[in-house]
Parts: structure tokens; C-alpha cells; sequence
């Protein structure tokens, strides 16, 4: 009988498929469905940094318009950004101590920050409150005219190693494909102090309606197509960092699972097929990879993680060439 | 609004008005200077709880009353929450009537004497002063004549107890003692109502007595005005926590037919940063109330306040002031402002900062708190202070303060005083479940009545409903809410 017990950030799962930090793990009844139906652990979704300020701008332009309320310039108004805050990361911390009590798989929490210094204090309220872990949602986007590209990765390394500091808890950080070197990065992240890294990212992209010309958010699900990217990373990544490696990204059934897991992966996450296909999909993509295990007489995990894995050569950007080459030259 | 206009010039049109104005020339009015209060040195008030500001004599309010022109459309009173008749009450003092002018004060507000004293009028009326719109000078000292003409009534013996009406038995209860519920109180008095004031606290006056210190506004001067109160046949209960000393039910059962609820915003709030629990850090609400009301100042007392030598205040409101300088009042060798903005953004009163620098409060703007040290004993040793710069502008248009990485220091202090804002109090909410709060826990009233959406004997006011509020404003809101009552009670009755 094939186990899919699998080891992320020291916690014990029950198989490798967690739910991605989203709009499905934002209550404790969502949370609770995705354990029912097997999920190995749930990221819940992340508390944004940006919507805490925003929250604090549409409390104070509700204050300028309705006179009733906070009709001076009083030293309660001066701070209600921070009392936003503390009323947002409270209401997180409530959701991470009630999902706490009532889930049977871990629970990481997840943080979208953008700057370093706002978030240690709420890292160690999230520990304190029961979540197993924490993953570090790290955005700072890589266009500015001005800066060097090491600035960049400067503030990925001191959120990190603040964070780090504060808690005891595994910390796992979720990355965007978009830095100059990635391998340097991941390598960066791991000496920082990442119990994780997970690639990557699903940003929200700008599209552009012609019809009204203006912009307009295009999709914001993977397809079965967006999984190359991490799986490539994944693959030159395995075995070359000590860390654990979480696939996310265009992970939509029980093949892709299996496919992540060759590369290397130690977990996957998924979002976007149980928006479509509903947390019964859990159960049948672990099907697929339990009966995918037996069919090719496959115990544990650790028997076939990273088979496939770049790497096995020892220069991986050979390996990538003469992937490149070899397909290429084969298409007439 | 056309009312009030003709109102207004029917008022300016009046025989000694008339005359008062054409006794002087404008342009000689406007070439006088505004006079400024006098004000106790800054080296000998610091160590005291003597009233900094020493008011106007009769000579100077008459000469800063020749300045105002009296104009045809008085802007100032635009910039006056509850529509003080300010000219009138001005041009009052110009004829030494100063009791005429108290008088005229007492219409439309209750506490002319502590309005004189809190009110920001640099941003209400003189903000809106003929001199300051239109000629750029400094405006008509209009809340340093508040004062003087009500100081000159408290002073006079002869203090006008405004008429009520015949009793009409109905008994109303008020919660809360502040400016909001005074005003109520007294306005339902005037209409007849058997009117009785619910304060928690053992002393009378809210916010008056317990948040602003004595060097500000002496408790004799709120005395005056609750004795008045008393003598219209208003009762006060002290001691007395409306939803737990006796439930809404209980008063209920007991005759009271509506409620004014003038609760305030008690409930301090902190930063929650580490060590944030440690002894010797106080909310501003916590220790102005010890000093201002418990004579902790006094060791000798059973409820000493611990002030040490190195004191630092977080905020920049005038709350934050208002605890500095009790810090220094009360021995600090460093007493020290933290704001995490420029002075520029800071909600206090100009005057008070001002007042601050003269006394030696220190001011560290730009910096923030990030955590708390203590001794063995659990006392605040030290503090982790971050400097900050301001970024963009936010929706209010104030620029946001952003720390500056890396620059964290550590300051000794051995007393902290949080002062960054308020919530409503919890009780009345909590006692009624009913009763439709907002978000921040402040009650949902209609703005003309102030009766509650959801239970209709409630009404309520100042910093209950508004989160934030001058007093200026709570007793507007106060004496709305009196008008509304009366409007339901009288409906009321004439529906059955």
C-alpha cells in the first residue's frame, strides 16, 4: 500500500498536496472542507500588508464624509492606521486560533509583506496563536529605474531573517520567478534561514479591455499550462538546497502532483482546480497519485522525489542548453 | 438658513449695536493690535498646577472687542459648531456690559467658561475671522473674550440661572457627565423634564474633570457651571454605571421615559507592542485620571501615580500634552514628546505645543515606538524608539510616516504614557444589545434627533457617537439630543 506521508517544514502530513494560500482557506468552515477531504496542510490566505493601509485610507475618507464620526483631527484619527491594523491582524489571529481548534492537518499562516519592519510583533502573535508555521508572502516589485537589483533582494533576505528571529516556527517563503539570478536567491533565502521556499508567486496580471480601452484584471486562475515554469525551477532546485520545496502553480490534477514530486518538490499547492472542480478534487488527485505509486511499485514518496530532478547533472545550465538544443533540432 | 440671516441683521440692526459701531471708525479698529493673555512664567507654572493663562482684565477685552468690526455677515460664527451669536456677545464687551455678553454666550452654550478655555477656536471662528480670511492679520481674539465674559459672570456672584419650565414630572435620564450630557441635562431641565444625571465616576464633569489637568482648566470653573445646573433642578448620581449599577430595564421600571447617553470614549487604546504590559506605561486616560482626580500627585494618598524622572509621551494630540506637561508638573527631569509625524501634522492645539516648549517639554517628532524593556521587577527600564520619515500623503492628505530602517535607538525611561487615541465606551453598547453601533463601537443616531436607529427612547452624543469630538461639539450634540427627546416624549404623549 503506497504512503503518502510526506515531511514539510518539519510538520508530518498526511500526503503532499496543500491547499494555496487564497480565497478558499479564508474562513474556518472552508478550512474544515479542505481537511475533510484530504488535504495534507492549508496556507490560509494571506493578511496583506497594502490592505491594511488601504483599509486605513477608507476609514479615514468614511470619517471625512460622515461628520458624525471623527469630526476632528483628533489624536484617535492621528493613529487609526494603527488601530486598522490591530483590528485586521486581530480578527487573522482569531481565525488562526478557531481553525486551530477545530482542523486535524497543520495550519501555516501566511504574510504579504512589503516591508520589513511591520511584521515581526504580528510573526510571533501568529506563533503564539497556534499556527504550525508561516508562510512569507515576499513582493517587492522589480522595476524601479533606480535601484540595483541586489536592493531588491536585500529586502526578501531582511524580512526573512527578522522574521526568523522572532518565532520558533518553521518559516517558508513564497517567491516570484522575477529576480536576475534565481539560483543565487534561493541560495540566499536557505543561508537567511528558509525552512521553505515555495515557487512561485501567482500574481494578478493587467489586461486590456479594447472595447472600453481600458485595463482590466486578466485571469487570475493557472491553466494546466502555467506548471512548466515551477517544475523547471523545481528540477534545478531539488537536492541543491537543503530547504524544502513547495510547487504552486498550474497544479491541477494528480498527474501534475506526481510530476512536481519527480522533479523534486516536497509538497504541491493547489488553488485554482478546487475553485473549479470543488475539495472533492483532492480526493481524486490523491487517487491518481496513490494508484500512480502502486502501479510502478512505489512504497513512500522518498523513493521517487526528485528522480527526475536536474539535478543529476552537475552543471545545470548545460543541462538546460542541451534540453534546448535537443528539442529545437527536432522540430523541422 | 435665510432665517437666521434676518435674524442675524434684525440683531445688528438694533439701536445700541448701532451705536457701539459707528463709536469707532473701522479703520481705527483695524489697526489695532490683537492683545495677547497674559500667562504665568513658564519656569515657576511647570512645578505647579497654576491656570497658565491668566485671562483678559476688563481694560484688554474691551480693547480686543474694538477690533471686531462687526460685520454685516459674520463669517466667524460659520466656524462655531453650535452658532455662538458672536459679534453680539462681542460688541457686549465694547459696551461693558460683560454681563449682557455672558448672558448672550448662555443661549446657544452651556460652558461658555470652559469653551473659552479647550475650544480650538484657531480653527473654528478665528479661522474664520474677517482679519483672518480676508486681511491675513490675526484674528478678533474671540475665545480669550469667551472667557473673560464668563469668568467676569462666575466672578460676579451674579450668575444668571437660566428659566425652567414648570415641572412636568416626566423623569429622563442621562448617562454621562461630560460636556454632552451637561448640555442635555440642562436643556431638558429648561423644558421640564425631572432630569437625572448617571456618572461613574465619584466626580461630576467627564472628560472636564478627569482628562484635562487643572493648569488647563480648574475643576472650579466646571463647578460653577454644574452648580448652576443643580440650582435648575438637575439631579447627579455619582458613582453610578448605567447597565451595571441598575440595567436600562431597572430605570426603566423605575419612571425614566428616555435616555441621553453621554458616555464618552473612555476605553483607552495602545500601540500593542511588546512589552507594552510592563508597569510604570500608563494610558493617558489612566494616569491624567489618577492626577487630575485621585490626588495621586499626593504621596500621601492611597492611589499614588508612579511619574518618574524620565518620562515619555506617545502622541502628539492634546491629550499627549496635556500628560507631558503633568509629567513635568510632577518632577521629570526629561518629560518627552514621541510622535511618529511632524509637528506640523499634530493634532494638538497650537497653543498647547507652544506651551509645551515654554515649560521644557522635549520634543522627539518623527520617532516611534517599537518595544518596551523592563527592570527584574517588571518596571519599564528602557525603549526601543525607530525614526521615521513621511512619505505620500494619505486620503486625509496628511503625509504617512515610514520608518526609516535602521535607525532604531534605545532611550531610557522609567515612565510611559500611551496617548494615541481612544475608543467609545463599551458598557451602554454592551447593555443593549440592540442598540446599532458602527465598526469603531460608536452608536448610529439620526444626525438631527440623535435618537438611536434601533431603540427609539435612546439617545446619544459626543464621543459615543462621534468617536471624537471638542467639547464645543459634545454639547452641540447634547442640546440636539435634548430638543429630540423633548419631540419624541411630547409625541409620545400625544399619541396615547
Amino acid at each position: 500500500m503506497a504512503d503518502l506521508t510526506t515531511k514539510y517544514l518539519g510538520l508530518t502530513l498526511r500526503n503532499p498536496i496543500v491547499i494555496a494560500s487564497s480565497g478558499i482557506t479564508d474562513t474556518v468552515e472552508k478550512l474544515v472542507e479542505m481537511d475533510k477531504n484530504g488535504a495534507g496542510a492549508v496556507v490560509l490566505k494571506s493578511i496583506f500588508e497594502e490592505q491594511i493601509l488601504l483599509e486605513a485610507d477608507h476609514k479615514m475618507k468614511q470619517a471625512d464624509k460622515n461628520e458624525m464620526i471623527y469630526s476632528d483631527y483628533s489624536e484617535t484619527l492621528d493613529y487609526i492606521d494603527d488601530f486598522v491594523k490591530e483590528k485586521e491582524l486581530g480578527s487573522y489571529i482569531e481565525l488562526i486560533k478557531e481553525a486551530k481548534s477545530k482542523l486535524e492537518i497543520p495550519l501555516i499562516a501566511s504574510v504579504n509583506a512589503v516591508t520589513s519592519s511591520e511584521w515581526t510583533g504580528f510573526a510571533k502573535q501568529i506563533e503564539n496563536a497556534g499556527a504550525d508555521a508561516i508562510e512569507l508572502n515576499i513582493f517587492a516589485m522589480p522595476f524601479n529605474f533606480d535601484k540595483e537589483c541586489g536592493e531588491n533582494e536585500n529586502t526578501y533576505y531582511s524580512i526573512l531573517k527578522k522574521v526568523k528571529e522572532a518565532v520558533n516556527i518553521p518559516v517558508a517563503v513564497k517567491i516570484s520567478p522575477y529576480f536576475a539570478n534565481l539560483g543565487k536567491v534561493i541560495k540566499g533565502l536557505e543561508e537567511a534561514g528558509a525552512d521553505a521556499i515555495v515557487m512561485f508567486n501567482k500574481f494578478s496580471s493587467p489586461d486590456i479591455d479594447i472595447k472600453n480601452q481600458k485595463v482590466v484584471h486578466a485571469d487570475v486562475f493557472s491553466k494546466p499550462s502555467d506548471i512548466f515554469n515551477s517544475l523547471r525551477w523545481i528540477s534545478l532546485t531539488a537536492n541543491r538546497v537543503k530547504t524544502d520545496l513547495a510547487a504552486n502553480t498550474g497544479i491541477h490534477d494528480g498527474e501534475a502532483v506526481v510530476k512536481q514530486l519527480l522533479a523534486g518538490a516536497t509538497v504541491t499547492q493547489v488553488a485554482t482546480t478546487i475553485y473549479k472542480n470543488g475539495p472533492e478534487q483532492i480526493i481524486k488527485m490523491l487517487g491518481f497519485v496513490h494508484d500512480w505509486m502502486e502501479d510502478n511499485n512505489y512504497t513512500s514518496i522518498d523513493q521517487f522525489r526528485g528522480k527526475l530532478s536536474s539535478s543529476e547533472s552537475a552543471n545545470p545550465e548545460t543541462y538546460e542548453r542541451v534540453q534546448f538544443m535537443k528539442y529545437f533540432s527536432e522540430i523541422r | 438658513m435665510e432665517n437666521i440671516a434676518e435674524y442675524l441683521k434684525a440683531e445688528r440692526s438694533q439701536e445700541w449695536r448701532d451705536e457701539i459701531r459707528k463709536s469707532m471708525k473701522t479703520k481705527l479698529r483695524l489697526e489695532k493690535v490683537r492683545v495677547e493673555m497674559s500667562e504665568e512664567d513658564p519656569n515657576v507654572r511647570n512645578t505647579n498646577n497654576i491656570e497658565v493663562n491668566s485671562g483678559l482684565s476688563v481694560e484688554e477685552a474691551v480693547l480686543e472687542a474694538q477690533r471686531c468690526i462687526d460685520c454685516p455677515t459674520p463669517t466667524c460664527m460659520t466656524g462655531c459648531p453650535v452658532g455662538i451669536n458672536i459679534p453680539k456677545f462681542i460688541k457686549k464687551i465694547e459696551s461693558e456690559d460683560f454681563l449682557g455678553a455672558a448672558s448672550v454666550l448662555k443661549d446657544t452654550n452651556g460652558l461658555p467658561a470652559v469653551c473659552g478655555r479647550v475650544c480650538p477656536q484657531e480653527k473654528q471662528c478665528e479661522a474664520q475671522c474677517f482679519y483672518t480670511i480676508k486681511l491675513g492679520k490675526p484674528a478678533v481674539a474671540i475665545g480669550h473674550l469667551e472667557r473673560f465674559a464668563a469668568d467676569f459672570e462666575q466672578k460676579s456672584g451674579k450668575i444668571a440661572v437660566p428659566d425652567v419650565a414648570e415641572s412636568n414630572k416626566i423623569k429622563v435620564g442621562v448617562v454621562g457627565s461630560g460636556p454632552a450630557g451637561l448640555a442635555a441635562s440642562g436643556d431638558l431641565a429648561k423644558f421640564g423634564y425631572d432630569v437625572t444625571v448617571f456618572e461613574a465616576l465619584h466626580e461630576i464633569g467627564g472628560v472636564l474633570k478627569y482628562g484635562i489637568p487643572e493648569f488647563r482648566l480648574p475643576n472650579d470653573v466646571v463647578d460653577v457651571e454644574i452648580e448652576s445646573l443643580k440650582q435648575m433642578g438637575v439631579k447627579f448620581r455619582t458613582n453610578f454605571i448605567v447597565g451595571k449599577t441598575a440595567s436600562f430595564e431597572d430605570l426603566k421600571a423605575d419612571g425614566f421615559q428616555a435616555f441621553f447617553v453621554g458616555s464618552g470614549a473612555g476605553l483607552p487604546r495602545f500601540m500593542n507592542i511588546p512589552g507594552e504590559n510592563y508597569n510604570g506605561i500608563f494610558s493617558s486616560n489612566e494616569y491624567l485620571t489618577r492626577v487630575n482626580l485621585m490626588n495621586a500627585a499626593d504621596p500621601e494618598y492611597d492611589t499614588p501615580v508612579h511619574s518618574g524622572k524620565n518620562v515619555a509621551v506617545i502622541g502628539g494630540g492634546n491629550t499627549a500634552m496635556d500628560s507631558v506637561r503633568t509629567a513635568k508638573r510632577l518632577g521629570a527631569d526629561r518629560a518627552m514628546i514621541i510622535y511618529r509625524r511632524s509637528e506640523e501634522e499634530m493634532p494638538a492645539r497650537l497653543e498647547e505645543v507652544k506651551h509645551a516648549k515654554e515649560e521644557g517639554i522635549e520634543f522627539m517628532n518623527l520617532h516611534n515606538p517599537l518595544e518596551y524593556f523592563a527592570d527584574e521587577k517588571g518596571m519599564v527600564k528602557s525603549m526601543k524608539v525607530q525614526k521615521m520619515e513621511l512619505g505620500e500623503p494619505d486620503s486625509s492628505g496628511r503625509r504617512r510616516p515610514i520608518p526609516i530602517e535602521g535607525s532604531e535607538f534605545i532611550l531610557d525611561v522609567d515612565t510611559v504614557v500611551v496617548s494615541v487615541g481612544v475608543s467609545p465606551n463599551p458598557i451602554v453598547p454592551a447593555a443593549l444589545p440592540k442598540l446599532e453601533i458602527t465598526d469603531w463601537g460608536t452608536i448610529v443616531v439620526d444626525k438631527e434627533t440623535m435618537q438611536s436607529t434601533t431603540i427609539p427612547e435612546v439617545f446619544a452624543g459626543g464621543d459615543i457617537v462621534r468617536g471624537g469630538a471638542t467639547v464645543i461639539l459634545a454639547m452641540g450634540d447634547g442640546r440636539k439630543a435634548a430638543a429630540g427627546m423633548h419631540k419624541y416624549i411630547q409625541e409620545k404623549i400625544r399619541a396615547n
